[in-house]
């Protein structure tokens, strides 16, 4: 269970309630395949891949992602979500290890 | 007699060259394979069934013509649809046609994303098709394809 950084943004910084906004979610994994040779051992590097996302506003679950090995290493995803009220924005993501970790933001729409 | 020596002789020779080629093919034939072979038709009919997918200009798939590093390569879907209740995108898929897994990202909409979008940032091996598969809420199935030139691959 490694701790993984992560950031969730939204573009523009202010909104209005019924916008429509653009959720930019990061995260720094490696996202190995399990195919790529560690050059200096000559071994398989294990995949270590993201395989699942999940956006969940004020506990609506709005989006939900399958992920594969082929995202580039510290993988961008952006989606649009429209405000609906003041909260919070949360983004679930596993990977094939096992490992669980989340990063929420508070949203605050302004007028 | 001599003649048939020749013949054995001859045959021995060609039995022995036979051989060598066919080696090294069985090498070539064991070359490690990824664990998730699985190619973009397979792929196209798991999700649609018998359906099929209909090419459509509802959606705007942007990826850069040329890609001078494999290993990142933005990608944008964007999909024509009013995201009501009764008419949105399910689903979003993004495929890599020729890498080992195809699949890259598979994004389920709901109609509170008011947009049907998905950015992302995928690896492809080599110059190939990148293509999206787009399910609707009634059932029906849009595609759209583009080709990307890679100049180094990002696998590996």
């Amino acid at each position: 269970m490694s701790k993984v950084k992560s950031l969730v943004k939204i573009k523009p910084k202010t909104y209005k309630n019924g916008d429509i906004v653009k959720v930019d979610f990061v995260a720094m994994h490696p996202m190995e395949t399990g195919m790529r040779k560690d050059k200096a051992t000559n071994q398989l590097v294990p995949a270590n891949y993201i395989n699942n996302v999940k956006f969940i506003y004020n506990d609506t679950t709005i989006t939900t992602m399958n992920v594969w090995e082929s995202l580039s290493t510290n993988p961008a995803i952006s989606i649009s979500m429209k405000i609906n009220g003041e909260g919070s924005l949360k983004v679930v993501f596993s990977d094939n290890t096992g490992s669980v970790n989340e990063k929420s933001i508070k949203i605050k729409p302004k007028g | 007699m001599q003649r048939r020596e020749f013949f054995k002789k001859l045959g021995f020779v060609a039995a022995a060259a036979a051989v060598v080629p066919s080696v090294s093919f069985a090498a070539d034939a064991a070359a490690p394979k990824g664990p998730n072979e699985f190619s973009f038709e397979e792929a196209l009919k798991a999700i649609t069934g018998s359906k099929g997918a209909t090419a459509s200009d509802k959606i705007k798939l942007k990826v850069p013509e040329i890609a001078e590093n494999g290993a990142v390569v933005p990608v944008t879907v964007e999909v024509d649809s009013p995201m009501s209740a009764d008419d949105y995108v399910k689903t979003i898929h993004i495929f890599a046609t020729k890498n080992n897994n195809t699949r890259c990202i598979a994004a389920h909409l709901t109609p509170a994303n008011g947009k049907a979008m998905l950015a992302t940032r995928i690896k492809l091996g080599t110059t190939q098709d990148v293509a999206t598969i787009v399910e609707l809420s009634n059932g029906t199935f849009l595609t759209a394809k583009q080709n990307v030139k890679v100049t180094i691959g990002g696998c590996g």
